[in-house]
């Protein structure tokens, strides 16, 4: 049988239900975003390393230009280096009948016979190479998916400036590529970008590498996994010979950075918002539960005459706090697991599993009700403590009548003078309710906190897509060539139909030093007056190309620790290797990669060599018939290596960025909504509730229900307007933090301001207010004012 | 179980409580207020105490230090020969759950339970409980046990107050201006029960009220003016509830 304390209990969390259930539903959200996010955490992070493990993950690449194989083979030798492969990989344009644009992909050699090698493939559809043929290829699944490709098909791709006939004879998948990126794109784009593995012996034979390779991947011995960095130096050094393009260990390969920054970040904000939200109900809910001790002050001192000890007491107004903490908890635990499963489906569509899926992660469940319960127990105590601290017959007497003295406000005269009688009492009630004022004040600025981070990061979003895409790189189409070229290839390429412009460019792989600080990477040449990619500074002005010296983007200057004027030395990875000295002219800004740029007539001096040039930019027309026509013609050039379609790439990344970010908008003004909309619910009513006589006297002095509203809507939106607008720094250093945490060499998000940000979440912080102002209001116009108005005990 | 004012008296004359040289401060801010000076007196097993005097003579003061709800500045309150004054505060709640009834002018039912449920809430941690329907059937008001306080008139409230209070089985029932807030009628009634109480079950009552006239129907009559005794009388003739007027 239910006990009668219970029993009051069950049937005053049923009249508080409305109230409860703001401060439940602030608490659910937390709860929510904590199990969702912890989950989503674990899914991915168990998916990677059951993934990498399968696969047999490289713990580092080296790119070279040609080695042969035996001369790989000797790394072996360098201690701390475990497991080796070679490989053959190189960039090939793909010609699909049913696709007019040339398309982008990566071949890569995997050996003829199944064999047990790092980065392996898992089998999606098909099987292995067989012997009946040399020219078999297996496609990467999300390709293939996009493309309807299946096995026994032919496809065909421009590899080594022939076009070969490839048989498709299954489709795969590789923890190498779980976030696969065609050059230059920031989300997958499995319409434009594939992998294509081919049988060792036909790489060799198509791209002229019999012996040879140009990629080596391998492990590190778990021993020395500690000094990676200077083994995978050692190993670099050995190849030097060979023209080492790259030395990557796993923490910078591409698709292992992004997803770990994925990881890293959801386990980061997996923390600071649920406590955001945690933190706000725990006050919301104290300032709530001392207002029931408050008012339940006498039965307190009853149940005490009555023989209750101070524990059963205690206890019983924290069980108050303890059903919301279960039923915020609980609500929580159920949506945050449907919300995992969601974000897990999201997931689904950027990184290729095998098996990432939404699994029931008790012990997050568990910690999501623990901690719930946690913060509605604290939330609790300070209001339980207080009625404990009174003698039983001083619980008896009603409560003293509250202080009534001036506040510090009053002091400041001429502006206390200036006040209407309306404005002090609003002023002075919420100076004399220190903690629930705190409370509403901590609230609003955690709710504009988080729409200011969230307003920003979508700012921020369309300013990098802006200023990477619309402003500093601008072509249509970007080439490749196979080998360095002259000026006729370029006049070659402006022939092409379609072609309204080209630019050359002069890209050189090697070597930045200064000092102990170096990083592998590349010049771009650029003629001084390109218009297809030009560098901007951080105020977004264009930044001429100096005659000599180099313009160093941001991040790049950052890990080179180098500043105008500074001297770099570099050792181009090509041609005879000479290290040069280049000054560094300009900073400019780039949010994307690593990339130095120079005049094109000033690099081909600084390497001592005639003007040459490696790929091309295209502005094109965008008739389709004229573009139709310029496709057919990609897809046959000779000596190109790769194109890029940069227009659909944007348009990709445009699409993709705009969708989520519409869905983020979403939630984050849902998710601003219920800490707003609850904490003022609740101090509003909290304050009627206990001005219910004050009330009812300004109604028999002839107030209507409308002016005593706007008291209560003076005093919420004084609170609310302060808590607003400290909110906005507070979201401002939210958004550097996270910018921070999410930054990496490949991407780095620009905390950027701007106006609508600060009016919207203003004007977001207003209309909560208002909305939860309309609670209060309808509770007013419903109030029994004679029964208030009776004199109690 | 209705009695007369003519039976014997049933009191035995060994103290139930002793109160001795008992004096309570109250400090309020800069400002001490005393309320109670150098109060001695002894409550007898088995006697209708009545303790009449103008509100802020000390009485509900006096009320709760003998419930165990507040402490004495100074002297020592006596229960059975236990001193209240160095209780703990465990101590004192154990008193007044197992030896003490409160009566309250208003009251004080718990506003959520009913009738029979602000019952329980005090048999659920007696020692020795007796049965609530019982209660209710001996303050008359079986009919109205799941009726919430807001569903009952004045009279049936303290009605069910007093049945919470005596469904502990205590030894000492304390009533502080239990007709107080009832009319003429109504009060009578229930000063009837209590007078029952205290006849039949032999509990001690203590009653306390500004109303000089209801003290007619007690043993002894203390009269308190400015938190002193001023005058302690002998009633070998108690009234019957029915015939008090006021």
């Amino acid at each position: 049988m239910v006990k009668a304390l219970n029993l009051k209990l069950l049937r005053e969390v049923n009249q508080a239900k409305g109230l409860l259930l703001a401060i439940t539903s602030i608490i659910a959200v937390g709860v929510t975003c904590f199990v969702a996010m912890q989950s989503a955490y674990h899914n991915l992070n168990d998916a990677k390393i059951r993934y990498y493990r399968q696969c047999r993950m490289a713990d580092f690449w080296i790119d070279v230009k040609k080695a042969p194989v035996t001369e790989l083979e000797l790394l072996r030798s360098v201690s701390g280096v475990g497991e080796l492969h070679t490989r053959i990989t190189f960039p090939a344009t793909v010609d699909l009948e049913n696709v007019p644009e040339p398309l982008n992909g990566q071949t890569i050699s995997l050996p003829d016979d199944p064999t047990l090698v790092l980065n392996d493939i898992i089998l999606r559809q098909g099987g292995y190479f067989t012997r009946t043929r040399s020219n078999e290829v297996i496609l990467n699944d999300a390709f293939a998916r996009a493309h309807r490709i299946y096995p026994g098909q032919w496809i065909h791709l421009l590899l080594n400036d022939r076009r070969q006939e490839l048989f498709v004879v299954g489709t795969a998948i590789s923890s190498e590529f779980t976030y696969l990126l065609g050059p230059g794109a920031l989300v997958p784009d499995p319409q434009n970008y594939g992998v294509f593995y081919l049988k060792r012996s036909f790489a060799e034979d198509v791209f002229d590498f019999q012996g040879a390779a140009n990629q080596v991947i391998g492990r590190f011995t778990p021993e020395l996994a500690g000094e990676s960095e200077a083994t995978l130096r050692r190993a670099e050094s050995m190849l030097d010979t060979y023209g080492v393009f790259s030395a990557t260990p796993l923490r910078l390969q591409a698709s292992n950075q992004f997803l770990e920054n994925e990881i890293n970040g959801l386990g980061a904000i997996a923390t600071v918002v649920p406590t955001i939200f945690l933190a706000v109900a725990a006050l919301v809910l104290n300032v709530l539960i001392t207002r029931l001790a408050r008012q339940q002050r006498i039965v307190i001192g009853t149940l005490k005459a009555l023989g209750y000890g101070n524990a059963q007491v205690f206890l019983h107004f924290v069980k108050f706090g303890l059903s919301v903490g279960v039923a915020g908890g609980c609500a929580g635990a159920v949506l945050g697991y449907a919300a995992a499963s969601g974000m897990t489906e999201v997931y689904r569509n950027f990184f290729e599993f095998p098996d990432l899926r939404s699994e029931l992660h008790w012990s997050i469940l568990t910690i999501g009700l623990v901690v719930s319960l946690i913060c509605a127990v604290v939330g609790s105590l300070h209001g339980a403590w207080s009625m404990l601290q009174l003698q039983p017959a001083e619980a008896m007497r009603p409560e003293p009548p509250t202080h009534g003295g001036a506040v510090f406000l009053e002091r400041l005269t001429w502006l206390w003078r200036n006040l209407s009688a309306s404005w002090r009492l609003a002023l002075r009630s919420v100076l004399r309710h220190r903690i629930r004022s705190i409370a509403a004040v901590f609230a609003a600025m955690m709710g504009a906190g988080l729409l200011v981070t969230g307003f920003m990061m979508v700012e921020a979003q369309n300013y990098f897509l802006n200023f990477q895409f619309y402003r500093t790189m601008r072509s249509d189409i970007d080439l490749t060539f196979k080998n360095e070229q002259g000026r006729d290839a370029l006049d070659e390429v402006r022939r092409l139909p379609g072609v309204d412009h080209a630019e050359p460019q002069l890209a050189v792989a090697g070597t930045f030093e200064n000092g102990a600080r170096r990083r592998k990477d590349a010049i771009v040449g650029l003629l001084p007056d390109a218009r297809l990619t030009m560098p901007h500074d951080s105020q977004g002005r264009r930044i001429p190309l100096p005659d000599t010296g180099l313009v160093v983007t941001r991040r790049m200057a950052e890990i080179l620790r180098v500043q105008p004027g500074d001297v770099l030395r570099f050792t181009p990875v090509k041609g005879e290797r000479r290290t040069v000295e280049a000054s560094v002219a300009v900073i400019a800004d780039s949010y994307m990669g690593l990339t130095a740029y120079a005049d094109i007539h000033y690099l081909s001096r600084l390497l001592g060599e005639e003007l040459a040039i490696t790929g091309a930019q295209l502005q094109t027309r965008q008739e389709p018939s004229q573009l139709a026509r310029l496709h057919h013609e990609l897809k046959h050039l000779p000596g190109v290596e790769s194109i890029s379609n940069r227009r659909d790439l944007v348009a990709n990344i445009t699409k993709t960025i705009l969708q989520n970010q519409f869905v983020f908008i979403g939630v984050l003004v849902v998710f601003a909504g219920v800490i707003f909309f609850g904490s003022i619910v609740n101090s509003s009513l909290v304050n009627l509730a206990e001005r219910q006589r004050e009330v009812a006297t300004f109604r028999a002095l002839g107030y209507s229900q409308w002016s005593i509203g706007a008291m209560f809507l003076r005093e919420s939106f004084v609170t609310n307007m302060l808590g607003a607008l400290l909110g906005l720094p507070m979201g401002y250093g939210l958004m550097w933090l996270t910018a921070k945490a999410y930054e990496n060499d490949l991407v780095r998000l620009p905390v950027i301001s701007a106006a609508w940000v600060w009016w919207s979440t203003l004007a977001l912080a207003t209309l909560f207010a208002l909305a939860a102002h309309g609670v209060v209001q309808w509770r007013i116009n419903t109030m029994n004012y004679l029964e208030a108005l009776k004199v109690k005990e | 179980m209705r009695n007369d004012s003519t039976q014997p008296p049933k009191t035995n004359h060994q103290p139930l409580l002793r109160l001795s040289g008992v004096g309570r401060t109250f400090v309020m801010g800069e400002v001490s207020v005393v309320v109670l000076k150098n109060i001695t007196l002894d409550i007898r097993r088995g006697e209708f105490l009545a303790m009449v005097g103008p509100s802020g003579s000390g009485k509900t003061t006096i009320l709760n230090i003998v419930g165990g709800m507040d402490r004495p500045s100074s002297g020592s309150v006596l229960y059975d020969g236990q001193d209240l004054t160095t209780a703990s505060n465990r101590e004192l709640t154990r008193y007044r759950r197992d030896e003490v009834g409160f009566v309250f002018q208003f009251y004080n039912l718990v506003p959520n339970l009913t009738a029979r449920e602000n019952i329980l809430i005090s048999t659920e941690i007696a020692r020795d409980p007796r049965d609530a329907d019982e209660m209710l059937r001996l303050v008359g008001l079986e009919d109205r046990a799941e009726h919430f306080p807001s569903q009952l008139s004045g009279g049936e409230q303290q009605r069910v107050s007093i049945a919470r209070a005596i469904a502990k089985n205590p030894q000492l029932l304390l009533c502080d201006e239990p007709t107080g807030a009832l009319d003429f009628e109504t009060g009578k009634r229930v000063l009837r029960l209590l007078v029952d109480l205290n006849r039949d079950l032999g509990k001690t009552v203590v009653v306390i009220t500004h109303n000089a006239a209801l003290a007619a129907v007690a043993d002894r009559i203390v009269h308190l003016r400015s938190g002193e005794i001023s005058e302690l009388t002998e009633n070998p003739h108690p009234i019957a509830p029915e015939e008090v007027v006021w």
